[in-house]
């Protein structure tokens, strides 16, 4: 990126101009997500002010519609609405719900966290299943290879209702050890977080076990073996930290893949979240709503990503100077 | 106990140790000694966006406002009207003045007295159009002034007879809410609605569950209740669980006691396991039902329709798809109504006359792909499916009605949506078949479906009478039904109605609206309010 004329920057100029470029573009993402939701609920046919009255079973009167109308401001132009819509964003109002008839930051916050804790505990347990498969799928024996990559391509291409749905056969009415829908207690988090985190073990076993097997061909693996480390000792502390810098890396991808799965995961086991309000929400064309949630769930996607990208550079300095 | 294998305590501990973070706290389980303790509901209907059953006015908020809200009157499993919140009534000759004898020994829930004023109240918020309701404020359209004759004599001045005004009145709907509570505003009122219920609604966590306490003081139950005093039950917590699979896992597991919303392959597995307790509540108002567009081409052709109504075996369709659990209809009404008048004869199957109508119609080309055409254009018909109001299996069975229009030379388009794009699509008149719920208690549902003053779409472009029946003799019957003071008569007339409307095949009914509960062995006395069909627990106790 920099030219050759230019005179070298401090490692803390680059830093900060790092920091700023990001924190720039992060913007840009948010404002053009809260653009392309608008339009998207706007353009999809169907009349907001029929959804806020309706439901199911529901006949509306003219009278509610043309109040309800006025009240939502569903009257004015729809480039007045959309402006309206972008200015409240920027002040941080988020605006009341249609359907919940509350203050859209009251909602989403209990649900940010549902949905946080999910995501983080199917993170954590993807990453302790994954570490012993990959662990196991390179002990070097054809079979184990053949078994570990079998059961990452596996887990990796399980559809998350049937991964549920034979989780609750097997863990709730089979056995009755755990509760299929998810009531607040830690056991009720146990399924859903392993039908979230299960896929997810499965693609980063893949990508580990691929760099574990170059890292353990490599000559400073060769080297500590001649120092005379033991086997374990060379695969746990030098080459699996090697073959982790890529799980790292496809972490940050995995909680986009978290939240979308959550959506799934969260109607089945009934569980309060994001995904599952983002759903009902879409349907009732709660338009502050549905802006709300795709918003806060991007500018958690922007942070991590930028947490990521920090924590990649500081783990391998090289790639600041290929920058 | 169960053993854990080696594995699988590892992956719990691992599981465990992951979730400890949170710092959750375990459920307790539900119990009681004298029949007591907490009641696990869990709902598939869609949670509602307001509790008070005045504001819209949809099926999910009478489901969960009938366990707090009750009305002036209700209706026993014969189909009469009896006492509620009111003792006694009787109505002018003319039809026009309406006398109620309250009772003077019940308060709601915040201590406020139920009297003539607090029913007065509750009119004026129903036509208030700030409150926003649409079926209550149908139901007490023809109310034109409440007047309070004492503290428990109510007279209600009607713009026009109204024979349906006590059906009306029994729906939750209409329910008699606290006017303390009422005035203090939408907000509060729509979180936690007070009425003179079994319950009182305690907590509304969105997204997950409400929990509804016991009414210590209650002594209001409808006149064909068994229970007179407060409920055995301490408490409801009333989930919302909207996978049909994990409900009935739920049930299954012990986590809940009872689930509503049973979808047709979980009734069969349930019926053939035998563990539950099966409440087949069918919802009353109308039948489930296809209704053809009259209005237009081609279905203004008596042809056409009889046709499409006579030539694809929907019988065996929906035998198949429900498993048996469900009967044909052949009403336009519920059978839950004792108006309801059936003519299988009207939809024999018989594609050899259906072929012959068809041909009679003018369909007698075929084009490239085999479909009638006349005059060059194909016999098409386009359905938009509501995907929040047609359940998978009823998806599924109008594929199969559409498989088997082809075979008699009729193009079916059937497109998916969700409910917006629906109401649009109806709005525009964009469709030639359509199914559509409707929810009401007693026979006077048909003139709100099938008169013709139904088809003129209001502003919104919503409209009732989708099948656009537009028939003087039917209007007339109707008009006088809901005029007549006579029961008979009008019973007569709802039957001269419903003979119209099924020899004309306005309509094709497939079944009863689908109301399905099923209840844990250990919980005796649930029972659908023959209203509308929504469950009450005054009389549930666990078993001991």
């Amino acid at each position: 990126m920099t030219s050759i004329a230019a005179p070298p920057l401090s490692r803390a100029h680059r830093i900060g101009r790092w920091a700023l470029q990001r924190l720039v573009g992060g913007v840009v993402v948010l404002a053009a997500t809260a653009t392309i939701v608008f339009f998207a609920m706007r353009l999809i046919p169907g009349d907001p002010a029929e959804a806020i009255l309706g439901g199911p079973g529901s006949q509306t009167s003219a009278e509610a519609l043309a109040r309800v109308r006025a009240e939502y401001g569903l009257d004015d132009p729809l480039g007045v609405q959309y402006l309206h819509h972008l200015a409240r964003l920027a002040t941080g109002d988020l605006g009341t719900s249609y359907s919940l008839r509350m203050p859209v930051a009251d909602v989403i916050g209990p649900l940010l966290v549902s949905t946080l804790v999910l995501a983080f505990s199917a993170l954590a347990v993807a990453w302790a299943l994954a570490v012993p498969l990959t662990l196991f799928s390179t002990r070097g024996s054809r079979v184990a290879a053949l078994v570990g990559n079998g059961l990452e391509l596996t887990a990796a291409s399980l559809p998350h209702f049937w991964l549920a749905s034979i989780l609750i056969v097997t863990f709730s009415t089979g056995l009755g050890w755990l509760p299929p829908i998810s009531t607040g207690g830690v056991l009720g988090l146990v399924l859903p977080t392993l039908t979230l985190a299960i896929p997810v073990a499965g693609f980063l076993a893949q990508v580990m076990r691929d760099s574990l097997l170059d890292a353990l061909a490599s000559p400073f693996v060769l080297a500590s073996r001649a120092r005379g480390a033991g086997d374990a000792r060379v695969r746990f502390v030098h080459a699996l930290r090697h073959a982790a810098l890529p799980g790292v890396n496809l972490t940050a991808w995995a909680f986009g893949y978290l939240v979308s799965g959550a959506v799934v995961v969260e109607t089945i086991f009934a569980r309060p979240g994001l995904g599952r309000s983002l759903v009902s929400a879409v349907l009732d064309r709660d338009v502050p709503l549905v802006t709300a949630i795709v918003v806060v769930t991007a500018a958690a996607y922007v942070l991590i990503m930028i947490v990521a990208d920090a924590a990649a550079r500081i783990a391998d300095p090289r790639i600041e100077e290929r920058a | 106990m169960h053993r854990m294998s080696r594995p699988m305590i590892a992956l719990a501990a691992v599981a465990s140790g992951a979730l400890i973070l949170t710092g959750c706290t375990a459920d307790t389980a539900p119990s009681g000694a004298d029949g007591g303790g907490t009641f696990v509901y869990a709902t598939g209907d869609a949670e509602p966006d307001c509790l008070d059953p005045h504001v819209g006015g949809n099926y999910p908020q009478a489901l969960a406002g009938s366990q707090v809200i009750e009305s002036l009157v209700s209706r026993n499993d014969d189909g009469e009207i009896v006492p509620w919140l009111a003792t006694d009534w009787s109505v002018s000759s003319d039809g026009l003045t309406w006398d109620f004898t309250l009772r003077d020994d019940v308060t709601f829930t915040d201590g406020t007295d139920f009297d003539a004023d607090a029913v007065a109240a509750n009119i004026a918020h129903l036509q208030d159009p700030d409150t926003a309701s649409s079926t209550g404020y149908l139901a007490v359209q023809k109310i034109a002034d409440v007047e309070t004759v004492d503290s428990d004599q109510v007279r209600f001045h009607l713009s026009q007879p109204d024979s349906a005004l006590l059906e009306s009145l029994s729906q939750t709907w209409v329910g008699m809410q606290s006017p303390a509570g009422i005035e203090r505003g939408m907000d509060e009122n729509c979180e936690q609605p007070i009425g003179t219920g079994p319950f009182v609604v305690s907590e509304w966590a969105h997204q997950d569950h409400i929990t509804f306490t016991r009414n210590d003081d209650y002594n209001s139950a409808p006149a064909d209740a068994k229970n007179s005093g407060p409920v055995a039950f301490d408490s409801i917590e009333w989930r919302f669980l909207p996978d049909s699979t994990s409900r009935y896992a739920a049930l299954q597991s012990g986590d809940v006691d009872m689930i509503d919303n049973v979808q047709p392959d979980v009734l069969a597995s349930a019926l053939d396991d035998g563990t539950f307790t099966v409440l087949n509540a069918p919802r009353t108002g109308a039948s489930n039902r296809i209704e053809l567009n009259a209005g237009k081409a081609p279905f203004d052709d008596q042809r056409v329709r009889e046709a499409f109504a006579t030539g694809i075996d929907i019988d065996a369709a929906i035998d198949s798809l429900f498993f048996g659990t469900v009967d044909r209809s052949f009403s336009p009404l519920s059978s839950a109504e004792p108006a309801a008048y059936s003519d299988p004869s009207a939809f024999a199957f018989d594609s050899d006359h259906a072929a012959d109508l068809l041909d009679d119609a003018g369909w007698t080309e075929r084009d490239a792909d085999g479909y009638r055409t006349k005059d060059g254009t194909r016999l098409s018909l386009s359905f938009p499916v509501s995907t929040a109001q047609s359940i998978p299996a009823e998806q599924s069975l109008f594929d199969q009605i559409a498989a088997g229009a082809r075979d008699l030379g009729i193009e079916i388009n059937i497109e998916l949506m969700d409910l917006s794009s629906w109401y649009e699509a109806l709005g525009a008149n964009e469709y030639d078949l359509v199914s559509a719920p409707y929810t009401k208690v007693g026979p006077d549902v048909l003139r709100i479906l099938y008169h013709s003053s139904g088809i003129e779409p209001a502003p919104s472009g919503y409209f009732a009478n989708h099948s656009q029946v537009d028939l003087p003799e039917l209007d007339e019957a109707l008009d006088q039904a809901s005029a007549s003071q006579d029961d008979a008569e009008r019973r007569e007339l709802y039957q001269q109605a419903q003979e119209i409307i099924l020899s004309g095949h306005y309509v094709v009914p497939l079944y009863d609206q689908l109301n399905t509960f099923l209840i844990s062995p250990d919980v005796t006395g649930v029972r659908a309010m023959p209203t509308l069909s929504t469950p009450s627990f005054v009389d549930a106790s666990f078993a001991s």
